[in-house]
């Protein structure tokens, strides 16, 4: 059935310009490109859905077919409800797994010190590769001791004594495998007079969405909106996440593509940058210092598509000594859980690999990025530490 | 945000405006809905390639002053012939520091080549397209080979060899057309009919297929040593690629700019940002200006679609966000609008006037000329008709040119930019002084 607020697939005018820009066309033939995949074939799946093409699969959602797009066509959003609407779902463990960060991570940081050890074992992850289908290349994120949540909580009283405070939505990644993250924003926020708060939260959704797991996306943004709205309703509290990812689905991706209404905390949102940014603008911010630090600074996909990149590199630029190369922006290929999958390992690579001898002709110290497979993808290719922009602020800040 | 300036639109004219700003020091954003219409062009930039009764315009360097001195509304008039001139200095060096050089016939026009066949004079072209050697080959050889890859449906050589062959500049030449075949392993599973421009530039940027093309080229061009291909011999290294090419095929090979997308065009796109990145100025892409107040005649801050909440403060503000194809300007039933701020524009209520009868009409369509209106500084009117005085519009969302009868389109976008770059940086070096 068509749905009138979702024919936007009508306003393409053919140019191509998406196809272009995609990273995953230029990197392997076997994705015809956005436009394709999009609004072309999209009009003919709407009459007979048995025209579908598995070279779908091969999109990572990136959204740079729609920043390029000059007639305004959702073409990501188009892929993935094709994905989810046409293509025949096939159940795999691997995928189930992938995608269910929080119910991996609560397991994971039970065990941690033994699952480290086990996962970076070799015969382990020849039979990852073997019977999963999870490349052994692939570098996992180390796993925490505990949750961030629970450690959290030691903190919470001392955060509740500011009487300026936001909501912090920390996602699974700080939750299971990057505690430090978490506190740097406690501290870095506290250095401007707020204090921090957490609210009940699950998975963004955003590994969900990208394996085919719509209902339970669409469950989990449910509780989102209706936990983070209780949350910041009545004392008008700003929402911050320091991952451009959960905060692009918490944002846009539940409104446009789970047809969910998140307008009630939409415009309370932030990604951290941003919302730092207009903290630096106020009179009362505190000094920063230098930090003599060379760096490379990559502006992750989902960050350039909601606006966000200016203001990180606003950030960056004010902190004193921070020698600062800002790199073509161009997609890493992790794409989330896509270069933890066997098949796309090597387009994964391949798109990323631009990326990479930027960041080599750049000699940097260390690279900067706002998002935390990114960094991964990153750290695994090139040799360089990777920090979040976070953490040179709170370098500067006299940490 | 604050910045010194900031520019709606990320196509040529919003791009020379903002290098101009960027090199004199000014913080600089440009907000840009979408790739430009680069994308769609010829690559190459005209200048002024016809006089109102539609003779070619040999020497456009000669005739600007007669042309501003009949039109003194046109955007050339606004600018004054020296600006105009030395804008086109100014966007062929910042090309030129990204190893895109652009050549021009001395002060004259030259002509390219279309995909139709046809000859169009324009002023500057990439020196694959046009440069001196080629003007020299089309006068000593006596053979031309327009070749195409075998599947790529948005060429048509013997079209173009055909439509060649009537020009009476090419009469004691003969023309052939030829095909020439991709390296097949590169392409399984992937039928080469749905190759578009992009794909067939990709396995030319993969230097690995040069020297199986070139045997095809040689084998395809049948003896001729000048040869046409479209516009598609690399996206990043076409001067590599073009030079090496040459080398191994022994021939002069010239590119025919293609349907879109525009592989000429989009190196054009990506000298210009590389250009403006380099100079500190802040390219946002992907988000689109839908207001901003206007108070006390002066236009105080913007906001776009991404950050509702936010407001992004300039001094001085540029519009270049193109004619009807780009959004600029948009027609309605009720008439013609400049969407963000309802800026006074030129255009009859009467759709029926828009258009000439013929479609190929010699004096194109009046359409072509209608968009925002300016004072000579540029700056256009707010609804209630009083100037906006920190707000500078240039390009094709300007009233009053015809850029397909005059064949003046990049030189406008070029000129009026750089026109509104000259200004800011007066009044801001001249208010610190």
């Amino acid at each position: 059935m068509i749905k009138l607020e979702n024919i936007s697939f009508d306003h393409c005018i053919k140019c191509t310009v998406c196809t272009i820009y995609c990273p995953v066309a230029r990197a392997t033939h076997l994705f015809p490109g956005p436009k394709q995949s999009g609004p072309d074939t999209e009009r003919m799946r709407i009459k007979s859905p048995e025209l579908v093409d598995a070279s779908l699969k091969y999109c990572t959602n990136c959204k740079r077919c729609e920043i390029v797009c000059p007639s305004d066509v959702k073409i990501a959003d188009i892929i993935q409800q094709a994905r989810w609407n046409y293509l025949k779902k096939k159940f795999r463990i691997r995928d189930f797994f992938l995608s269910r960060t929080d119910l991996v991570g609560g397991m994971m940081t039970r065990l941690s010190a033994i699952a480290n050890f086990f996962i970076s074992l070799f015969p382990v992850k020849l039979m990852m590769t073997l019977v999963l289908k999870i490349p052994y290349q692939r570098v996992f994120p180390r796993y925490e001791q505990g949750t961030f949540r629970k450690r959290f909580r030691s903190i919470a009283a001392a955060q509740r004594a500011f009487d300026r405070r936001v909501v912090y939505f920390h996602g699974c990644f700080v939750n299971y495998n990057n505690h430090a993250l978490g506190f740097t924003l406690v501290r870095v926020l506290n250095a401007f007079g707020i204090g921090v708060e957490i609210a009940d939260e699950k998975c963004c959704g955003v590994p969900l969405i990208a394996n085919g797991y719509i209902e339970q996306a669409k469950r989990n943004g449910a509780y989102n909106i209706a936990h983070l709205s209780r949350a910041t309703r009545d004392r008008e509290l700003t929402v911050v996440s320091t991952s451009s990812s959960c905060t692009f689905a918490l944002k846009y991706e539940y409104s446009h593509l789970l047809e969910l209404d998140n307008s009630d905390i939409f415009p309370r949102i932030e990604y951290i940058t941003k919302y730092v940014f207009s903290l630096l603008e106020e009179a009362a911010a505190p000094p920063l210092k230098p930090v003599g630090l060379r760096a490379a600074y990559h502006a992750p996909c989902h960050l350039e598509r909601m606006g966000g990149v200016p203001y990180t590199i606003e950030v960056l630029r004010r902190i004193p000594g921070l020698d600062l190369v800002i790199l073509h922006s161009e997609c890493c290929g992790i794409a989330g859980t896509y270069g933890f999958k066997s098949e796309y390992y090597a387009i994964s690579q391949n798109i990323g690999s631009d990326l990479f001898a930027m960041i080599e002709r750049a000699e940097p110290e260390v690279v900067i990025t706002d998002c935390e497979t990114c960094a991964m993808q990153i750290a695994m290719n090139t040799p360089y530490r990777v920090l979040h922009p976070l953490d040179v602020l709170a370098m500067s800040l006299g940490e | 945000m604050k910045y010194d300036v900031i520019i709606i639109g990320g196509g040529i004219a919003g791009l020379t405006c903002g290098i101009g700003c960027a090199e004199a020091g000014l913080s600089c954003a440009i907000i840009s809905a979408g790739m430009s219409a680069l994308h769609f062009s010829s690559g190459s930039i005209d200048f002024l390639g016809y006089r109102d009764d539609g003779e070619i315009v040999e020497n456009p360097h000669a005739y600007l002053d007669e042309f501003i001195a009949h039109h003194p509304r046109h955007p050339y008039a606004k600018c004054g012939a020296e600006t105009v001139r030395s804008s086109l200095s100014f966007i062929r060096d910042q090309l030129s520091r990204e190893r895109l050089e652009l050549f021009n016939n001395g002060e004259e026009n030259h002509f390219h080549v279309t995909a139709l066949g046809t000859l169009k004079p324009t002023f500057f072209s990439q020196r694959s397209v046009f440069n001196e050697r080629i003007r020299e080959a089309f006068t000593s050889h006596r053979k031309i080979a327009i070749l195409n890859f075998r599947g790529f449906r948005d060429f048509y050589p013997a079209m173009t060899a055909d439509n060649l062959r009537k020009n009476s500049l090419f009469k004691d030449i003969e023309i052939i057309a030829g095909t020439i075949t991709l390296p097949a392993p590169r392409t399984p599973g992937r039928n080469p009919f749905e190759f578009r421009s992009i794909d067939i530039a990709r396995i030319f940027d993969s230097e690995k297929y040069l020297p199986r093309i070139a045997d095809e080229i040689r084998r395809a061009a049948d003896g001729a040593r000048l040869i046409g291909l479209p516009a598609f011999i690399g996206i990043t290294r076409y001067n590599k690629i073009h030079e090496r090419l040459e080398e191994l095929t022994g021939a002069l090979i010239y590119e025919i700019p293609t349907l879109p997308p525009s592989i000429l065009g989009m190196r054009i796109d990506t000298a210009l940002k590389t250009r403006f990145a380099a100079l500190g100025g802040v390219f946002i892409s992907g988000d689109r200006v839908n207001g901003g107040e206007i108070a006390d005649g002066a236009l105080d801050h913007i906001h776009t679609v991404n950050h509702r909440t936010m407001r992004h403060h300039a001094r001085w503000y540029v519009l270049a966000s193109g004619h009807f194809f780009s959004g600029g300007n948009v027609s309605e039933v009720t008439g013609i609008r400049e969407p963000i701020w309802g800026l006074s524009v030129r255009g009859p209520v009467d759709r029926s006037a828009w258009r000439s009868p013929e479609f190929f009409s010699a004096h194109s369509h009046p359409f072509l000329e209608y968009g925002v209106i300016t004072d000579e500084s540029f700056r256009p009117m707010d609804p209630g008709g009083a100037t906006v005085r920190n707000l500078f519009c240039v390009g094709a969302v300007l009233a009053d040119y015809n850029p397909i009868r005059e064949g003046t389109g990049g030189g406008v976008a070029v000129a009026s930019g750089y026109a509104a770059a000259r200004r800011i940086i007066d009044s801001i070096t001249g208010a610190a002084s």
